[in-house]
């Protein structure tokens, strides 16, 4: 049998302001993981760095390392690439004021 | 006495299912159209997405909330990964920590025989443990629903969408009943131009109560233990219409069900489609488990 891999939309269209954060995401069974961040729209106001963060319980969550700007344009991505998370990854982003992005983040898992 | 050989095969059949472990839990009609354990991966289980045209905007907010379901360990903070029944895995569908949202996940396939189809899982369901608390009322439903439509040759061709849920929890009453929905929500063109519609028919409005159908199921005692529940639903893709449910211990009268109906629609010809929703009650996150789902057919 085939390794398991898997795309998982873990936000979508989703309008990113303030503290922002995919929905948590359970990988535990995956050996590395690829988040793509992808603005569906032209972002307004300064776009923070987006920061990969793993945690031991879906609930409490810590910075893995993995960082990337977020997209500057309409359409352009990014990707963080991770190994080593243990069970749960999510990415997250903090825009200062009225900054803001809406974005589909895609998360791609391979066991 | 005499043995016909249908009848040999069909003893063979039993004993071939009852000593393999992984089936024996399940009662699956003679043709298995598809078995899912989650440690071997998703099984086809994905998101279900909303109809859109030209700007994911278009799309049903119902439909916007949706995400992917995951394979789970049910690791919980206190007592680490609880783990299904037969393996460490589970597939799990999480809804957003608002209350009212809801979460799916969807298989689809197309049907080759007009007959009796089984579709059995062992389920549970807790709220995400941000509390030191029961929880029990956290989570207001969790359910599952068929999209079947006739075949393009059939006369009167009709759309046909069972749904059947176990209402938790309304409004922090810990209600604990099985429902049916049998009223349609409107059709909505989605975007600009022609030809894409959409439909919330998960919506809250419509539900109603299946007779003697209220039922306590294991939900044990804090939000970190969980007890693994079947179910076992049998619908006939020939009437359309439901057959039987049975939970547990408990055989539920499916008599006065109906589901929701509509004209056939022109791109969706013999659709067997099977989805598991979650909906919570309360500002967590809703967690449905599915630790393994066998769909079987009698042809």
């Amino acid at each position: 049998m085939l390794p398991e891999n898997i795309t998982a939309i873990v936000a979508r269209n989703d309008r990113w302001t303030g503290s922002a954060a995919s929905e948590p995401h359970e990988a535990g069974w995956a050996r590395e993981a690829v988040f793509f961040v992808r603005a569906l729209k032209a972002p307004t106001g300064p776009q923070p760095v987006v920061r990969v963060e793993m945690s031991p319980d879906g609930m409490h969550w810590v910075a893995e390392g993995s960082e990337a700007p977020m997209p500057a344009r309409k359409d352009e991505i990014v990707a963080l690439r991770v190994r080593h998370f243990g069970g749960w990854l999510r990415i997250a982003a903090d825009f200062d004021g009225p900054a803001q992005s809406t974005v589909l983040v895609t998360l791609h898992l391979k066991a | 006495m005499t043995q016909t050989i249908e009848d040999m095969a069909e003893a063979m059949r039993l004993a071939m299912l009852r000593a393999d472990p992984k089936l024996s839990r399940f009662d699956p009609l003679q043709r298995i159209i598809s078995h899912d354990m989650f440690s071997e991966g998703h099984g086809g289980w994905s998101q279900l997405v909303g109809n859109y045209q030209g700007d994911l905007d278009t799309m049903l907010p119902g439909y916007a909330q949706h995400t992917s379901a995951m394979l789970s360990t049910l690791p919980h903070w206190d007592a680490g990964s609880h783990g299904g029944m037969g393996s460490s895995y589970a597939l799990k569908i999480a809804t957003r920590p608002r209350r009212g949202a809801q979460n799916a996940a969807i298989k689809r396939h197309t049907f080759r025989h007009r007959g009796k189809i089984r579709f059995e899982t062992y389920f549970t369901f807790k709220p995400e443990a941000t509390e030191l608390k029961l929880g029990e009322t956290d989570v207001r439903a969790v359910g599952f629903l068929f999209d079947l439509q006739s075949g393009d040759s059939d006369a009167g061709g009709e759309r046909v969408m069972p749904h059947i849920r176990f209402l938790n929890a309304l409004d922090g009453e810990h209600v604990q009943k099985w429902q049916f929905k049998r009223s349609n929500t409107e059709f909505q063109p989605v975007g600009e131009g022609d030809g894409v519609l959409s439909h919330y028919h998960l919506a809250p409005e419509g539900w109603e109560d299946l007779p003697g159908g209220r039922q306590r199921l294991c939900y044990n005692e804090i939000a970190t233990k969980i007890n693994w529940t079947y179910l076992c639903f049998d619908f006939d893709l020939d009437t359309m219409m439901p057959l039987a449910l049975r939970c547990n211990d408990r055989e539920l009268d499916v008599s006065g069900m109906d589901s929701i109906r509509m004209p056939a629609m022109k791109n969706l010809w013999c659709m067997l489609n099977f989805v598991f929703f979650a909906e919570t009650d309360t500002d967590k996150r809703a967690f449905l488990y599915v630790d393994s789902v066998c769909i079987s057919g009698d042809f």
